[in-house]
């Protein structure tokens, strides 16, 4: 039995890697797109049902409540909701854990708008929107820290850093700082915060925002060393593969950038963030 | 008594139930896995699943690693998986035996010892172990004391992994030495030997070599439950893993992750089973061939 149990275990495998290059569907932009309300793709006729992680955190969304419209993330997904014809009403919110939204199988979404940097390997299990955000990733610290002093390219590399699983910012810190010391990866960001208080890790990795609100609210004595130069990652919205309500999101998101909403957005939520100087990795 | 070939023969027989038996056996077992089969391949969503979870192409990546693009290699965290059992294994042995032999002894002036013992049981045998992990990882270094809260995560892993499971293995040891019978403990006591000593020479040898299969069983779970130290940071197998799916949206790494511990508890599982028939061939009286 243990012959035939291997020999159908390697056809199995056989198959799945016939099948891996076999599973994308690109979605077909066509010449005339109706992005009318009763043409889109949605998971509830007439309802925009959007995704983003709970808790939700500032300054992409406040209170955690990402109904109220306030946060930028929040603001960005009522604007395209609004583009694109909805009211504020049909706009409907769930939770989706960041890990499960890359999932196989049918989405409960729409959209999931959750900081999720966009690359060409996740491009190869979900379809993404174009940017809403441009990225660059910034260093939190205590102000004792000596990193806070310094920083310079080879300083950088001796300090052990932290970051939560998932982001984007261990990439970075491997690709380009390439420190010494193994990073720490935590669960969320909360426990790679506790593991900054507690001296475990000298500094976080993680995108600009976010790192200036973890500074100035959750850690006491923190600080923003600094932020990375772009290397244009960014942020885009996460469909399920293949989806053609991409077509017209991306409409959507052209127009509110050419109308500068996104831009005046991120100047209302997100100056008091990202006003922080470059540092080279 | 040494069994025969009639005896093995009989056995073999009695598993598969005779000839009629093995037609039974094997159209069975085709059929389940006929039906895993079907499942894998054959339901409408098997391409996506066999794609997102059993990519050759991913698994292989996440196997290997890319350090440079911050992918870990899943191999290279169970080193550190097989390192942190290998260390909590011995300190479990020794710290569990301790508190068996405390909670025997009979000493009326020791009654302190032993109710802490209990209550240490009973304790870490009560609270999750990802809660003690947890506790650990982070209450410890948060107490800003010298060496005991400036050690490296997997250290706290390691020590939450000793604390919970000798509170078990300590209940396994004792079982052990319960279940040698009275007698033996007197007989030594009626040659002179001291409570200790009895304990020490005549007791415990005979419980540790009963309970050494149940002590696999539980290493066997220990060697899975190192993966539970990753939430402090500590990138090892499942947490490598973890970060690669997360990074490029594809679980195959969690797959690796899974056939490298199967690898690693498969043949512990099987010499315990080993050892248990090995056990139950001697209690009934037979020696093996």
């Amino acid at each position: 039995m243990g012959k035939k149990l291997f020999v159908l275990v390697a056809a199995t495998l056989q198959l799945a890697a016939i099948a891996c290059g076999s599973t994308s569907q690109p979605a077909q932009p066509s010449a005339s797109l109706d992005c009318s309300i009763p043409k889109l793709n949605l998971q509830t006729a007439g309802l925009l049902t959007v995704a983003t992680d709970s808790p939700a955190y500032d300054p992409w969304f406040s209170k955690n409540t990402p109904a109220n419209g306030q946060g930028y993330e929040s603001a960005v997904a009522y604007a395209i909701a609004t583009q694109l014809g909805f009211s504020k009403n049909q706009v409907k919110w769930v939770v989706e854990q960041f890990d499960s939204s890359y999932a196989p199988g049918p989405k409960k979404f729409d959209f999931d708008i959750n900081e999720i940097s966009v690359s060409s390997d996740r491009e190869q299990a979900v379809s993404f929107s174009k940017s809403y955000f441009d990225v660059n990733q910034a260093v939190v610290a205590l102000k004792s820290n000596p990193i806070v002093n310094a920083h310079n390219p080879s300083d950088l590399a001796n300090y052990k850093y932290g970051d939560q699983v998932g982001t984007t910012s261990l990439a970075y810190i491997q690709s380009k700082i390439k420190p010494t010391k193994t990073p720490a990866v935590y669960n969320t960001l909360d426990d790679a915060v506790s593991a900054l208080k507690t001296k475990q890790i000298d500094a976080i990795v993680i995108d600009t925002p976010t790192a200036q609100f973890m500074a100035s609210q959750q850690v006491p004595n923190g600080t923003v060393v600094g932020q990375f130069p772009t290397t244009g990652e960014h942020y885009g919205l996460l469909f399920a593969k293949g989806n053609p309500l991409v077509a017209c999101v991306n409409q959507a998101i052209d127009k509110l950038n050419s109308a500068r909403t996104i831009n005046n957005l991120q100047t209302q939520y997100l100056s008091d963030y990202i006003s922080i100087p470059v540092i080279q990795p | 008594m040494v069994p025969t070939s009639t005896d093995r023969r009989e056995r073999r027989s009695r598993l598969l139930g005779g000839r009629r038996g093995v037609v039974a056996s094997t159209t069975s077992t085709l059929l389940v896995i006929g039906l895993l089969a079907f499942l894998l391949l054959l339901a409408p969503g098997s391409a996506e699943v066999r794609h997102t979870f059993f990519s050759l192409n991913d698994m292989r990546r996440a196997l290997i690693g890319d350090p440079q693009r911050g992918l870990f290699s899943v191999a290279g965290g169970l080193v550190l998986n097989i390192e942190m059992f290998l260390i909590a294994e011995v300190l479990i042995l020794v710290l569990a035996l301790v508190i068996a032999v405390i909670r025997q002894l009979h000493t009326p002036a020791l009654l302190p010892i032993r109710l802490l013992a209990v209550a240490y049981t009973d304790f870490f045998r009560g609270v999750p172990l990802i809660l003690v992990i947890y506790a650990m990882g982070f209450g410890l270094p948060a107490l800003n004391i010298e060496v005991i809260s400036t050690q490296e995560p997997v250290v706290y892993g390691v020590a939450a992994l000793v604390l919970s499971y000798a509170a078990y293995v300590s209940e396994v040891y004792r079982a052990g030495i319960d279940s040698v019978h009275p007698s033996q403990a007197a007989a030594a006591r009626s040659l002179g030997l001291t409570e200790w000593h009895a304990l020490r020479f005549v007791v415990i040898p005979q419980a540790v070599r009963r309970v050494v299969p149940p002590l696999l069983n539980d290493f066997i779970s220990l060697q899975k439950d190192t993966a539970l130290v990753a939430v402090l940071g500590v990138i090892e197998a499942n947490r490598a893993a973890g970060i690669y799916s997360s990074t490029v949206f594809n679980y195959s790494g969690y797959t690796v992750a899974a056939l490298l511990f199967l690898v690693l508890t498969v043949p512990l599982a099987r010499f315990t089973d080993y050892l248990v028939a090995i056990d139950r061939r001697k209690r009934h009286g037979e020696v093996a061939a």
